[in-house]
């Protein structure tokens, strides 16, 4: 079965890469090893999993300003994620993923979420606002 | 967005690279939330440090400054990753220390001053209603929106430099009339008595609301709060729901009624804060066993009323065996807090000062927990025991007088 899902506002290249879905707000402050690209919070529903390479699938933000610098440094350090979708965000993601080059947007409901969690790939859009399953679901 | 003839100069790079590299940027970003037109800022507020900016960061920094990049108005810096002191617990990298030394230089030859504080708008700089800047620490954007009636987004990263370079940000979010109507109501029945109880507040009311277009409203504060307490309440509910601006009837500029702070919206729900509300957060806090821990007050740096306070709560008391206990503070209010005898009291019990920094941004700090072998971080700022979580702290929040009480006799109340 197909899937596509549509986005309110996004950014960025095209990328396709493996999906990581949060259940909660993310900030590269507070839950992120920011020299292993690890969740290190303690009791972070994604602790102890990589976003290198990956695209993130994120329900809100928290914070934080950090992350204006933050995906420009990842990216450098070689661990970045390679696309940032959320539910809600913040300016300071918009502005730390276009100083990155790292696509983004907002507007994914909860119930698209739910559906991405059974996903392993997909791909992410910015010029038509969607996100794809790559090979089905 | 629309460009006026200025702002096309400084597209076109007849003002410069390092404007044309800041403005292209802040053009992408406007686009992104669907700007119109920029807008003419008053002051911008850098936030950039080794450990958050990286080799990358440092990179871009030295392309603006060797481009000759001037900061167009009047330019402040946010808290710092090192403190250049010798502390016996720290032990920062001396290649990082440079670095940020470098940071400093760079910044003070495009026109910055470096105050290396996240409490200018109680130490630097107090815009005025309705005055547009651009600021970059979500503790001092929410202050400067909600208690000043001042105009600004989040600005992170190379946002907050590429205003200062250019004068002006994109229209977008809280620099528009409305996305400054309250959105829900809080009715406060609990009794504020510490700081640390109104960033127990903003973490009841942020945590579950994380979004940064929502704006609550503050009802039934039945005494007049102080500036710390309005700080904490907002680093609180930067930090938890990424809020950018609240406001409180009676007491912030744009909310002398209720009416005033909704702006004819219907409040979207009600939440009511009860005094067992704030206890239920004091309480949800689980200590772990362990021989070493720490007590940090700081996030947001302290002013010199919390620096007086504190020297009285320390006075004539040792910091307890197996515990250390840390203030972060700027330049400004520390120089005066010397001159005071509130560093010699503080410092006479056994209080770390470290100036110009925030305890949650130190650089390597992760590593400072594990050398030192602490455990559980004790802090008055909920902020504080939020951000610094991806540095594996078991952290808790007490009121500002229990933590004296727990650095001085080691008791985990």
């Amino acid at each position: 079965m197909s899937l596509k899902l549509q986005l309110k506002r996004a950014w960025g290249p095209t990328v396709e890469a493996p999906v990581l879905v949060m259940k909660e707000g993310f900030s590269p402050r507070y839950d992120l090893d920011r020299w292993s690209g690890i969740i290190s919070r303690v009791g972070h529903t994604a602790e102890g999993q990589s976003i290198v390479g990956k695209i993130l699938i994120i329900p809100t933000v928290k914070g934080g300003v950090a992350a204006g610098w933050a995906f420009y440094d990842l990216l450098h350090k070689g661990i970045a994620p390679f696309g940032l979708v959320f539910g809600k965000l913040n300016p300071v993601m918009v502005q730390g993923a276009i100083l990155a080059n790292i696509p983004i947007a907002d507007g994914l409901d909860q119930d698209s979420m739910l559906l991405l969690q059974n996903v392993q790939n997909i791909r992410f859009d910015p010029s038509t606002k969607s996100i794809t399953a790559v090979n089905g679901y | 967005m629309h460009l006026t003839e200025l702002e096309q100069s400084m597209l076109d790079g007849k003002k410069g690279e390092a404007v044309r590299e800041a403005l292209t940027f802040q053009l992408e970003v406007g686009k992104f939330f669907g700007a119109e037109r920029f807008v003419p800022i008053t002051n911008a507020h850098l936030m950039g440090d080794i450990e958050v900016m990286g080799n990358a960061g440092l990179e871009l920094l030295r392309r603006l400054s060797n481009n000759n990049g001037k900061c167009a108005v009047p330019t402040s810096t946010n808290s710092r990753c090192m403190h250049f002191g010798e502390v016996d617990e720290l032990r920062q990298d001396i290649v990082e220390i440079e670095k940020e030394r470098e940071i400093i230089r760079h910044i003070k030859d495009m026109r910055a001053v470096p105050t290396d504080t996240c409490i200018n708008y109680q130490t630097v700089y107090q815009p005025k209603l309705g005055e547009h800047v651009a600021w970059g620490d979500t503790g001092t954007v929410i202050y400067a929106n909600s208690v000043l009636g001042a105009r600004t987004n989040y600005e992170g990263g190379m946002s907050s430099f590429a205003a200062s370079l250019t004068a002006r940000t994109p229209a977008y979010g809280f620099h528009l009339d409305e996305n400054r109507r309250g959105t829900f109501h809080v009715n406060v029945k609990a009794r504020m008595r510490d700081t640390a109880d109104w960033g127990a507040l903003g973490k009841i009311i942020g945590h579950p609301n994380q979004d940064y277009f929502s704006v609550p409203v503050f009802h039934g504060i039945d005494e007049m709060p102080l500036s710390d307490h309005l700080k904490h309440l907002g680093a609180s509910l930067a930090s938890y729901g990424s809020m950018a601006m609240y406001h409180m009837v009676g007491v912030t500029p744009e909310a002398m009624t209720s009416a005033q702070a909704f702006r004819g919206r219907h409040p979207d729900n009600v939440i009511e804060v009860t005094d067992a509300d704030i206890n239920a957060v004091y309480s949800a806090y689980n200590y772990l066993e362990a021989q070493k821990n720490i007590v940090v007050f700081s996030g947001p740096q302290l002013s010199i009323f919390e620096m007086q306070n504190l020297a009285q709560l320390f006075e004539g008391r040792q910091v307890a065996n197996g515990m250390h206990v840390f203030v972060t503070t700027n330049h400004a209010v520390w120089s005066d807090a010397m001159r005071l005898g509130y560093v010699e009291t503080l410092e006479k019990s056994g209080v770390k000062i470290l100036q110009g920094v925030c305890f949650y941004i130190l650089q390597r700090l992760s590593q400072i927990r594990e050398e030192n072998g602490w455990t559980n971080l004790i802090s008055n700022s909920a902020k504080l025991v939020n951000t610094i979580t991806a540095h594996r702290f078991n952290t808790i929040l007490r009121k500002t007088d229990q933590c004296v009480e727990i650095a001085c006799s080691g008791e985990l109340i």
